[in-house]
């Protein structure tokens, strides 16, 4: 007894807690990363290097898809800057209308993944040129350049339209911490409206554009399903499609390297960002109360940019769905209205239709991927969230100096990590036997891990807001009961935060399950998962099949997703007057 | 010489000021004191030109630079008037230097010539010392110093403050007030001070606006409001303490104290609490009060009492513990007497 209090007094409290989630956050995060940089340094694979960036074949296999994956990613970012920050700018600095619906439908994007978006592209879109029936505007007797049926110009379009959802959520709730006194201070100096805007409103908002900016942009070029839906038919290659290609065909190597520069470029812009947001110029607020929201007036221009406003929010969010619908029961998309049937959804296989495929119901793999895909969900959503409370705990309540730097530092390092390279590096690690542990390949334990870690910035976000939500005296009262710290969190921590963390929980879910980028590696046919079904569909040309997939995915996510957003309630603080 | 006539100001219908008049001639200090909503931000921003007055005139001087009746409104930025913020409103992506200076670029002045006066505004505040740092790396304290060097920079005629110092700490707002009216001499520019702190009122103003419910309720020099308070409103708003008012009813102290000073008069009688004695046992013109709180303060005590449900203060040089039961003294007459409504009866 005594012997144990002198030692739990010569240790720092929350010692133990700190070195448990450093560990595994070391399994989760860390050795998969030094897995894939150390093997390509192996003495004999090292020659990829070069393979990959100086041979003959570098221009194909990096440089090119590096450029077409920076265009893209440039464009993606200055297209959700402009689309999302206008966006922000009416509900939350205007007196538009409706402010409330554009306020909600402009976060929806994202919650619609974007292989659905990619599918619904192209059933308008698509021409005939890659073989297959021709979308709905070829239908129509309108003749679809290449340009935009296939390659950059729609995937970047298709990436906008999904990723403006978050630059739109980062400007807006920056936008509404801008104090209206600092725009009426300029204002008394007598400079014109024109020098109010560009001296002192954009510099202050700077910082929240540059922020959306680079998460678009590492959303961009780490995304796999657009480039991969619209533009591998026409052999556009992106870094992640080539990533793909060369693990696909065995060529390991150099798709671990191609991983390794991957994240070396999207962790470069998002560097970058940091580094312009970084330090003082901060756009916070500084003390004082603030005056009362004064929203600026839009006059005539009112109607027209509401209108505007609502038609990009329902292009981006109920019209692609709408069109898979469709397209999930016309057997053709040129005629997208016509001819509907369930075949696509419930028919037998039939060699007379749709090449002999059953509907999706009728394919044994469906049902195996519909409940592996939600028992995965499930255990990532509560492991992910139950590290990730552990982690908050030990960052808000327990810091210690070195150890929760490395724990902060690594819980938030996946989200630089383009979910196809985090494929590799846990191909690389947990696909051969270690020592007497069997190899994970092709056992669902592996995605597990891999969704798990995946997750865990999204959980450590979260929980650390919940656990600040409650105040540390509450838990220190119960520490002076005798309470001990596991007793402390079933009991106190807990059931308070319970709300958040059940919305949480349904996020995480939403995420797992209409994540491709991670699975598209991990995949075999003993573990299919939804997302990788409606893929392969797509791929092997089977449309309709692939949209009822997508649609599967879609009303699982959109059901959890509303009951979390029931759950927080209406936490949107631009949106109050 | 800032003179508002009939100014009215209403939100969408609902009243938040109504007929202001009123005049203070150049150089004047003049605090708007109320408590909160009474709308004196309002006014302070229809000074400023950032609100649109609804009904009545503002005129600088000789210039009209509102006019509700012609709809006429100038531009806060050719008002020469200068605001400080509650909240600073400091822009962020600016050094303190760059904040000071940005006005003067507006203004078109030279670069000398901005160097000169942006220098003399913050030596004068004191935060030339960090010209080169941001606002999010200073102080509050130094906040409140470089918005007001911000607003003095371009010698604005007219100095407009909303609740400058609320968001000091004590010491801090003490400090403040000197240093305002500092600045307030040595610019001769005429201020307007917006605030809920009486103390603020009395010690820096020369004209005083009491406000309440978007009306004045009197308007003076700040000793006049403590002599001779024209409503029930401002005796209890005024002084350190703030004077007793002793229910009333048909000529008797608290309905059962007959006496002729009160002249028959049903309301409120003041007595300040200097008036106000304690005795040592009951007699016929003092009243019991369970003792509530005793205040050192320069030297001597405040004990509060409860009578009748009502708390009564008084100065005294009472030693030693404070007696289960006060008696407290009533003076030979009230200093003034107010009807139920407020209104001053004399
Ligand atoms: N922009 C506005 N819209 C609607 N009501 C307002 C607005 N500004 C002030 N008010 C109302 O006018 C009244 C006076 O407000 P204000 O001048 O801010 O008071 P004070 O500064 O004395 O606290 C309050 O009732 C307030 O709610
Ligand atoms: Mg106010």
């Amino acid at each position: 007894m005594t012997a144990r209090a002198g030692l739990r007094a010569r240790l720092p409290a929350g010692l133990g807690l700190n070195l448990g989630v450093l560990a595994l956050l070391a399994l989760l995060v860390a050795a998969p990363l030094m897995t894939i940089l150390m093997q390509t340094l192996d003495p004999e694979r090292i020659g990829a290097w070069s393979d990959v960036l100086a041979s003959p074949l570098s221009r194909n296999l990096f440089w090119l898809p590096a450029l077409n994956t920076m265009a893209l990613g440039l464009g993606v970012a200055a297209g959700c800057v402009l689309i999302g920050g206008f966006l922000a700018w009416l509900v939350v600095m205007t007196d538009m209308p409706f402010r409330g619906l554009v306020g909600f439908l402009a976060t929806l994007p994202f919650m619609i993944p974007s292989f659905a978006t990619a599918l619904a592209w192209g059933t308008v879109f698509r021409n005939g040129r890659v073989g297959g029936g021709g979308g709905l505007l070829e239908g129509m007797g309108i003749a679809v350049p290449d340009a935009l049926a296939w390659g950059m110009t729609p995937t970047m379009i298709v990436l906008i339209a999904h990723y403006y959802a978050l630059g739109f959520t980062v400007i807006a709730a920056a936008l509404a911490t801008v104090n209206g006194d600092l725009v009426e201070a300029a204002q008394m100096t007598g400079a014109s409206r024109r020098r109010v805007l560009f001296g002192i409103v954009l510099p202050v908002v700077m910082p929240a554009l540059i922020a959306g900016g680079s998460l678009c942009f590492a959303g961009a070029v780490s995304n796999f399903a657009a480039p991969a839906l619209l533009g591998l038919p026409v052999r556009m290659q992106t870094l992640s499609t080539r990533l793909f290609g060369m693990i696909e065909i065995g060529q390991v190597e150099r798709g671990y390297v191609l991983a390794i520069l991957l994240i070396g470029l999207s962790a470069v812009f998002l560097a970058l960002g940091n580094r312009l947001l970084a330090g003082r110029r901060s756009f916070a607020t500084i003390s004082g109360k603030g005056g009362r929201a004064r929203r600026f007036a839009l006059g005539r221009a009112r109607g027209p940019l509401t209108a505007l406003a609502l038609l990009i929010c329902l292009v981006t969010t109920i019209l692609p769905i709408l069109l898979l619908i469709a397209a999930s029961l016309a057997p053709m998309a040129s005629s997208l209205f016509s001819g509907w049937t369930l075949h696509f959804w419930i028919g037998e296989a039939d060699p007379a239709f749709a090449r002999g495929q059953a509907g999706i119901f009728n394919n044994p793999q469906l049902l195996r991927a519909l409940t592996l895909t939600v028992a995965i969900g499930a255990v990532v959503a509560f492991l992910a969230n139950v590290i990730g409370i552990l982690v908050a705990v030990a960052l808000t309540r327990h810091r210690l100096r070195g150890i929760s730097e490395a724990v902060s530092q690594l819980s938030f390092l996946p989200m630089l990590l383009p979910g196809i390279a985090f494929g590799a590096a846990y191909i690389a690690l947990y696909g051969a036997p270690i020592g007497p542990l069997p190899a994970l390949y092709g056992t669902s334990v592996l995605l597990a891990l891999a969704l798990t870690a995946a997750m865990l910035p999204f959980a450590v976000q979260t929980g650390r807001a919940t656990v600040a939500q409650i105040s540390g005296d509450i838990d220190e009262a119960a520490r002076l009961t005798g309470a001990g710290f596991f007793r402390r969190i079933g009991a106190i921590t807990l059931p308070l935060a319970s709300r958040g963390l059940l919305a949480s929980l349904l996020l995480c879910f939403v995420n797992v399950i209409s994540d491709l980028a991670i699975v598209v590696l991990l995949y075999t046919p003993t573990t299919p998962l939804l997302s990788v079904l409606s893929y392969r569909y797509a791929s092997d040309g089977f449309h309709q099949f692939a949209n009822a997939v997508t649609l599967v995915i879609l009303s699982i996510s959109t059901l959890a997703a509303g009951l979390a957003t029931l759950l927080r309630g209406r936490n949107r603080p631009w949106l109050s007057s | 010489m800032i003179t508002l006539s009939h100014l009215g100001k209403t939100f969408g219908g609902a009243q938040a000021v109504s007929d202001i008049s009123l005049t203070v001639p150049e150089g004047a200090f003049l605090v708007l004191l109320g408590p909160s909503g009474c709308g004196k931000t309002t006014i302070l921003r229809m000074l400023a030109g950032l609100e649109h007055p609804t009904a009545g005139e503002i005129r600088f001087g000789d210039t009209a630079v509102a006019d509700a009746s012609r709809g006429y409104v100038m531009e806060p930025g050719s008002r020469n008037a200068g605001l400080v913020f509650q909240s600073y409103a400091l822009w962020p992506h600016m050094t303190v230097a760059g904040n000071v200076d940005w006005p003067l670029r507006v203004a078109n002045l030279g670069r000398e010539e901005r160097r000169a006066r942006a220098a003399e505004a913050m030596e004068m505040l004191g935060v030339a010392g960090l010209a080169a740092r941001y606002p999010g790396e200073i102080s509050g304290g130094q906040q409140q110093r470089v918005a007001i060097a911000r607003m003095i920079a371009p010698r604005p005629r007219v100095l407009l403050f909303d609740e400058p110092l609320s968001n000091l700490d004590a010491t801090l707002r003490v400090e403040m007030r000197t240093e305002l009216m500092r600045v307030h001499r040595a610019t001769g520019a005429t201020a307007v001070y917006v605030t809920h702190d009486q103390i603020e009122a009395m010690t820096m103003a020369t004209h005083v606006a009491v406000m309440n419910g978007g009306r004045i309720e009197q308007f003076d020099p700040p000793e006049r409001l403590l002599s001779d308070p024209a409503s029930a409103f401002v005796a209890r708003f005024i002084g350190t303490p703030p004077a007793n008012l002793i229910p009333v009813q048909a000529g008797a102290w608290f309905g059962r104290m007959p006496d002729p000073a009160l002249r028959g008069a049903t309301g409120h009688g003041m007595v300040r609490a200097e008036d106000l004695a304690l005795a040592d046992a009951p007699g016929p013109d003092t009243f019991a009060a369970q003792p509530v709180e005793v205040v050192p303060m320069a030297g001597r005590r405040l004990v509060t009492g409860l009578a009748e449900g009502q708390r009564v203060t008084a100065v005294t040089d009472l030693a030693g513990p404070v007696p289960s039961e006060l008696h407290f003294r009533l003076p030979p007459a009230p200093a003034a007497i107010f009807d139920p409504k407020g209104n001053r009866l004399s």
